[in-house]
């Protein structure tokens, strides 16, 4: 749909590349923010994703779905502030932001506890669970955009569903 | 709730709007990376194109030429040619000479400007950008290199973006501060702060993104607020309902959403909440501006968003591999009271909170009790069959102290004399003090009773002495208090000791507590009349302690000498824990400690026990060489308290083995003695008395099958299971199979026998509650 936008943006057009931020800023910041479930943070993952867009534009080859393009770079952004967030954790300054429930409490809290659970499950559980539970892809799409199989991703759908379906893993989350 | 709900549940999770001017800000940086970027390609491609025209000028040399019809023309031009490539050699030579100054400018300009400044400039162009520097018409290319620096390449990327930033361009004046100024701000509040301070600002364009102050006072560490989950109206739902401090009781937070005003200091239990509205200057939208101020001399203590030690649980252990398992008695209750708080609020608790020996220790067990106070303990071991997993047993090991008082019962008559002065206005003070004196509550016997003077203020008789089976009713006169008023004094002392005596008991205990932060405004001037006073009444049994809140005018001294004078004790209570240890640990178990260093070990059968976990008790691990060794400090036990320890243990012949055996490991049968095939394992406890050093010995081994196990005491074998399997459930419950929480309500509300303070009532409410806040 927005084939031509994004040729005009890659030709380098500033107005273009601002209509194409303006389209798919709100789809980079809820995904960032389904990410860390929290504002603040999810405007840092968006605000790098950005710069990341901003940056790569020039080699998007309208291979795949800008779109699925775009998760990747946004995903990539998010695992890199993930990384970052381990580094500092013990800094003072990462330390001091409370967690923030947006309208809903209890989404900030079961995001995290559920999400958090994943990360710990393995490589790239969080990131499938987050594209076809949360984004509603297909087993291809997230496939494509994690730059995996699609029977990878069906794998991984089954571990999280096998693993949230122990006792023990339910009985952890505060809300469920 | 099976795996279809979580996926639905993530399905359903929406992500807030974003915030416009994080938005914008995103935008802005994106577009000057994007200009950036752009600029240096485009300076890039300029490059290269001049690069290749000057081949292609040096190439149409030959086509030129070759075009031309004239011979002599062709003579000369390859004779030009000829000069061309000699002088071709000659700059050749020439460039290799100079090229180490030109190389030299290049790198520094390069690391000078690494990349050009992001600041993008809003005006609009004033004319057209200036053209790009002619280059010098060279062959050699290097110094083109340096062109994609040059400033002059800048203005017309800027001019480019400039349009797209048009629109936002009113909004030019909001001044990004960020996280750096909004914490310099906080830092720079609290540096300057009398008390104890805590402070938030804004960030940004001044704006914290709650909708009113109550909300906002959560960003500060130590303070929670509850929401109210239903409300009549659906606006008000999701609202702030109570504003919780940290070491302060939880109070009603009489808010006016969204007045911007805090809430005053609710009901007088809350720590006072202080929140000044300080309007930013540049935007007149924001409803929550500028700077909260949480004043509180309330030492953060361990609950709320704090730090817990953070312990891993136990892990399923062969007895192949380690046969003995070494632990400390404990005899702290605090994990079970802030599980319980948590509960109660709607939450459960972080995992780390949970302690499950301290919840199992919460209960009084009928364990049976020892005979004398010279061997203060009986252990009692029973093994039941776990409910947590098929094949394994659960071991009880059950000690109770010798109870010094309960039976021929010296009966407490306690009078509590608090100070409420206006200077006990502070969350560690009076409040602190109801909620300690709540505390010795239930470490006193039904039948004990307390009365309640104040002084300073309200002076007067509050509560007369009440049996502490009327639990609520001192609680609430308890919770009755204000602090507040003239500090004129009162005959409270005078009171307290009348009361006293009225209700005296013979061969009981007859004190008075004393609660003040220092004020010993009493009613009797001059440090030495009051001494003599409390001396006196002491010689007619009534004694005296003395318990300080607060900081600032605490009169250690005095409280020392009036409790000694008053064959009492002088505490200082800072915290709750403090103010457990004391009145409970010390004071509430009928004031005797009975044993200490009190030290438990169990070593496993290999022949009949193949693992063993101990349920549990992860802070309280010792070495398995530090159970001989007295001077390895231990749990102490006070006068009837009971310390309970579950391990649960997978038997030889049981199939169902957590861990694989070995296959390279040491096979051969394990030496053991003779006519040991009947027990599971040997317990040995060590103690002191209160008043030595040397630790003794109490040996017991552990039989595979409890006989003759009175009813009461497998009542309270299950209900202190149903006990530790919720504390593990609350950890996680990786260790304990399909156990959820409707078996524990089952298990509990089956064990629950008399249950005279109903605290076993309670218990099946927490769990409830816990069932409730995981579902919500």
């Amino acid at each position: 749909m927005d084939e031509s936008l994004i040729r005009r943006a890659q030709g380098g057009d500033a107005a273009s590349f601002a209509e194409l931020l303006d389209l798919h800023y709100d789809t980079i910041y809820r995904f960032a923010w389904k990410w860390c479930g929290h504002a603040a943070n999810a405007e840092d993952i968006a605000q790098q994703a950005c710069l990341k867009l901003a940056a790569s534009i020039g080699q998007y080859r309208f291979q795949a779905a800008f779109t699925s393009w775009l998760y990747r770079l946004v995903v990539s952004c998010a695992q890199d502030w993930q990384r970052s967030q381990q580094r500092h954790e013990h800094d003072e300054l990462s330390e001091e932001e409370p967690m923030e429930y947006s309208s809903r409490p209890e989404d900030g809290i079961y995001l995290s506890q559920v999400l958090a659970q994943l990360a710990n499950l393995g490589e790239g559980m969080k990131e499938t669970a987050l594209l076809v539970h949360a984004e509603g892809m297909s087993h291809a799409e997230a496939g494509a955009i994690l730059g995996v199989s699609e029977s990878t991703i069906s794998w991984r759908v089954h571990t999280i569903r096998k693993h949230m379906a122990q006792p023990a893993a339910r009985a952890s989350l505060a809300y469920e | 709730m099976n795996e279809k709900s979580f996926e639905a549940k993530l399905a359903r999770v929406s992500a807030p709007a974003p915030d416009p001017a994080a938005r914008l800000r995103a935008k802005r940086a994106a577009l000057e990376e994007f200009a950036r970027v752009h600029a240096a390609r485009q300076a890039a491609e300029k490059t290269s194109e001049a690069a290749s025209k000057g081949l292609w000028d040096a190439l149409r040399l030959f086509r030129d030429d070759s075009s031309h019809g004239s011979t002599s023309m062709a003579w000369f031009v390859r004779r030009n040619l000829f000069a061309g490539v000699a002088s071709a050699c000659v700059v050749g030579l020439g460039i290799a000479m100079v090229w180490p100054f030109f190389s030299d400018y290049g790198d520094t300009r390069l690391f000078e400007n690494p990349r050009p400044p992001v600041v993008v400039d809003l005006k609009p162009q004033a004319g057209e950008s200036p053209p790009a520097p002619a280059l010098p018409k060279t062959v050699e290319p290097a110094p083109e290199k340096f062109v994609p620096s040059e400033a002059g390449q800048k203005p017309p990327a800027a001019a480019a973006i400039t349009p797209a930033l048009e629109k936002d361009r009113e909004l030019a004046a909001i001044i990004v501060s960020d996280q750096r100024a909004k914490m310099q701000a906080s830092m720079e509040i609290k540096r300057d702060a009398v008390s104890v301070t805590d402070a938030i600002t804004a960030e940004d364009i001044g704006q914290l993104p709650e909708q009113n102050i109550a909300e906002a006072l959560q960003r500060v560490p130590g303070v929670e607020v509850a929401r109210a989950p239903q409300a009549p109206t659906p606006a008000a739902s999701g609202e702030v309902e109570e504003v919780i401090v940290t070491g302060a009781r939880a109070s009603r937070a009489q808010q006016s959403p969204h007045k911007g005003v805090a809430p005053p200091a609710g009901n007088g239990y809350s720590g006072r909440v202080r929140a000044a509205t300080v309007p930013v200057s540049p935007p007149p939208t924001a409803t929550v501006a500028g700077t909260m101020l949480y004043e509180s001399s309330v030492p953060v203590a361990d609950e709320g968003r704090d730090k817990f030690q953070k312990f891993e649980v136990n892990p399923v252990k062969q007895v192949a591999d380690e046969p003995v398992s070494t632990f400390s008695a404990d005899v702290d209750t605090a994990s079970y009271s802030f599980v319980r708080r948590q509960l109660n609020s709607g939450r459960l608790p972080q995992k780390d909170a949970v302690r499950v020996e301290e919840m199992v220790n919460y209960f009084d067990y009928a364990w049976p009790a020892a005979n004398s106070a010279k061997s203060p303990f009986k252990p009692t071991v029973v093994v039941s069959d776990s409910p947590w997993g098929k094949g394994r047993k659960l071991v009880h090991i059950g000690i109770k102290g010798y109870e010094i008082s309960r039976d021929d019962a010296p009966g407490a008559n306690l009078v509590l004399l608090l100070d409420v002065s206006g200077s006990m206005d502070s969350p560690d003070k009076l409040p602190l003090a109801v909620q300690s004196m709540e505390l010795l509550l239930s470490s006193l016997k039904p039948t004990d009773t307390v009365g309640i003077v104040v002084y300073a203020g309200a002076a007067g008789t509050v509560l007369e002495p009440t049996p502490v089976k009327d639990k609520q009713k001192i609680i609430e006169a308890l919770r009755e208090l204000r602090p507040g008023g003239s500090t004129a004094g009162a005959e409270g002392i005078e009171r307290a000791y009348q009361l006293a005596e009225a209700h005296f008991r013979k061969g009981g205990v007859n004190r008075i507590l004393l609660a003040t932060d220092g004020d010993f405004n009493v009613g009797i001037a001059g440090t030495d009349e009051l001494k003599g006073f409390v001396e006196r009444k002491r010689a007619k049994g009534i004694f005296l302690s003395v318990l300080g809140f607060g900081q600032g005018n605490y009169r250690d001294e005095l409280a020392q000498a009036l409790a000694q004078n008053g064959n009492g004790v002088a505490a200082y209570i800072d915290t709750l824990g403090e103010a457990q240890k004391v009145l409970v640990q010390e004071a509430g178990a009928s004031l005797f400690t009975i044993a200490k260093d009190v030290k438990l070990q169990v070593e496993f059968n290999p022949t009949t026990v193949a693992e063993y976990r101990l349920v549990g008790y992860e802070t309280r691990a010792l070495k398995r060489e530090d159970f001989n060794n007295d001077a390895v400090d231990a749990g102490d036990v006070g006068s009837g308290h009971t310390v309970t320890a579950i391990y649960e243990i997978t038997p030889v012949s049981s199939a169902t083995r957590m861990v694989d055996p070995s296959r390279y490991g040491k096979n051969e049968k394990p030496q053991v003695e003779r006519g040991t095939a009947s027990e599971y394992g040997f317990l040995k406890i060590r103690y002191k008395l209160p008043d030595s050093d040397t630790s003794q010995l109490i040996e017991q081994p552990i039989p595979i099958d409890s006989r003759d196990v009175p009813q009461n005491v497998l009542r309270d074998v299950q209900f202190s299971t149903a006990v530790a399997g919720f504390g593990q459930l609350l950890r996680g419950g990786t260790l304990t199979g399909p156990l959820n929480y409707d078996d524990i309500i089952k298990q509990a509300q089956s064990a629950k026998g008399d249950d005279p303070f109903g605290y076993r009532t309670e218990f099946v409410q927490l769990v409830r509650k816990a069932k409730v806040a995981r579902e919500m």
